[in-house]
């Protein structure tokens, strides 16, 4: 059974510790979302797994072999940072063609995968800001991998960009493992399955999302007719009614008694990400 | 080697230009009237040690591409992905290093067989041509060795980007040059044998200087 398992892992730079003693132990393929403020520890942990930074102590091992000492497992795994890391004189092909050579890889597969073949010849310092990032999310996919670590994928990418890149990683977290970090909580809910919360370089919380419970959940609906006399508790935002309650269960009886009311609904939506108030905690 | 060339094609025609002038330089004694040739300066081993030093400086500045392209790569986040591909510190340094003897050396063997060629038609001394041969090419592949691992080195460690600093790289490579200049003056008989030593002395501690930065400079230095 594969698996990565960080075993009381200390990293950081220089003399700076930024990640303490974390341990860590992932045996499910799935996209695992790392959440964090900034500074948290969120690229310091990635770059730590990708064998980039050598820990301090502890051992990261992917299928019980050292990733930072075993360039062969390292092979098996990949890192997408927040910068591009592509040569912008370059072409898109001729790009990818220099991580080919260095790495190996099906350019011609990458390609097709993210829709680049038209851009191919363009040089990459004319594209759009979503346009790199696609070029740069095709260097990770030139081979097969086993790990994947993306640190914000979809910052500074416009809706349609980070859709496709999400269906990609959905598509690959059947079998693949997909370490994925996000200050978007709304997406982070949206395809994690699990969470991994890092707070000042600790590991806060590490379970399912849909285990994540929240204090209070505010709910927004919005109805064709005005419904304020069946909900008198309700304040009114941005053509919302909103009301707050304890639990999400509540939710199907105060529907239900507005539809025996007269309410004409068009939407029900949860405002609130329960992941924001893990984000906030102190 | 293609990319350095694309960064910067300044520094790419100044150094043709220089070796230009130093292929000049180097045959321009037989053109000289004989009454300039009999002066108290000895015009016979000037030119010749002056051409063997601009041209290696020439190659030093073709070269200068490569260091600008380490600066350019580690800020961009390139060296962070190849770190994380297997590769080590030592890997990508001589991977740049590499780089820069290729882009030198075509220099030189430009120059060398352009000189060769100027100095046959002119009349220069197969036995001078040669030795500006050898000397040109060892002090000059052992000079820009020395400068680009000194540079990268140097990059590493900046603590605050200042980009490629190539006029330090620059007086770096005077300063081997400039006793590779000098000495045959002082042993003239001993020129050819004081020169080739300075760049052999010059490649080992290059060599020396590769391996110790592959070791000693922390992978971290290399992230944007």
């Amino acid at each position: 059974m594969q698996k990565l398992e960080l075993t009381e892992v200390s990293s950081g730079y220089g003399r700076n510790e930024v990640i303490h003693q974390l341990s860590l132990k992932i045996t499910e393929p799935s996209i695992y979302v790392v959440l964090g403020p900034n500074g948290a520890g969120k690229t310091t942990l990635f770059r730590t797994i990708g064998g980039i930074l050598k820990p301090f102590s502890g051992q990261v091992k992917f299928d019980e072999s050292d990733l930072f000492y075993s360039k062969e497992t390292r092979r098996r795994i990949t890192y997408l940072s927040h910068l591009n890391a592509i040569p912008e004189e370059m072409t898109v092909l001729d790009a990818l063609k220099y991580y080919a050579e260095i790495e190996g890889g099906d350019v011609d597969r990458v390609l097709d995968l993210l829709n680049l073949r038209e851009l191919k010849d363009s040089k990459y310092n004319t594209l759009s800001q979503g346009q790199k990032k696609r070029v740069s999310i095709g260097k990770i996919f030139l081979r097969d991998r086993d790990l994947y670590l993306l640190d914000e994928p979809t910052s500074n990418v416009d809706p349609k960009v980070s859709k496709e890149i999400r269906d990609i990683l959905i598509k690959l977290s059947k079998d693949k493992f997909v370490l994925y970090s996000s200050h978007n909580l709304y997406e982070a809910k949206e395809i994690g399955t699990y969470l991994i919360l890092i707070r000042n370089g600790q590991l806060k919380f590490f379970d399912k999302v849909e285990n994540v419970k929240m204090k209070h959940y505010r709910i927004g609906i919005k109805s064709l007719n005005d419904i304020s006399r069946l909900l008198p508790e309700a304040k009114l935002e941005n053509d919302y009614y909103v009301v707050t309650v304890d639990s999400p269960k509540m939710v199907a009886g105060i529907i239900n008694d507005l539809v025996r009311g007269g309410a004409e609904l068009a939407e029900v939506r949860e405002l609130d990400n329960p992941l924001q108030e893990l984000f906030e905690e102190d | 080697m293609q990319r350095s060339i694309n960064l910067s094609k300044t520094y790419v025609i100044i150094g043709i230009v220089l070796a230009l002038y130093g292929t000049i330089l180097s045959n321009l004694l037989p053109l000289l009237p004989t009454n300039t040739v009999n002066t108290p300066i000895d015009l016979t081993n000037i030119f010749p040690l002056l051409s063997v030093a601009i041209l290696s400086l020439s190659a030093l500045l073709f070269s200068m591409p490569v260091v600008m392209l380490f600066v350019y790569d580690k800020n961009n986040g390139i060296f962070e992905y190849l770190l994380s591909t297997g590769l080590d510190q030592l890997d990508i340094f001589k991977g740049y290093v590499k780089a820069s003897l290729l882009l030198a050396s075509s220099l030189l063997a430009f120059v060398i067989v352009l000189n060769t060629v100027i100095g046959t038609f002119v009349g220069t001394s197969l036995t001078l041509l040669a030795t500006i041969a050898i000397l040109t090419f060892s002090i000059g592949v052992s000079v820009v060795f020395l400068v680009t691992v000194s540079m990268i080195a140097f990059s590493s460690l900046q603590k605050t980007r200042m980009g490629a600093n190539q006029p330090l790289g620059v007086s770096l490579g005077i300063i081997p040059v400039f006793p590779a200049l000098i000495l045959p003056f002082i042993f003239p008989s001993y020129a050819l044998i004081i020169d080739v030593s300075l760049a052999a002395a010059i490649l080992l501690a290059s060599i020396g200087l590769l391996l110790s930065i592959g070791k000693l400079i922390l992978r971290e230095k290399l992230l944007p």
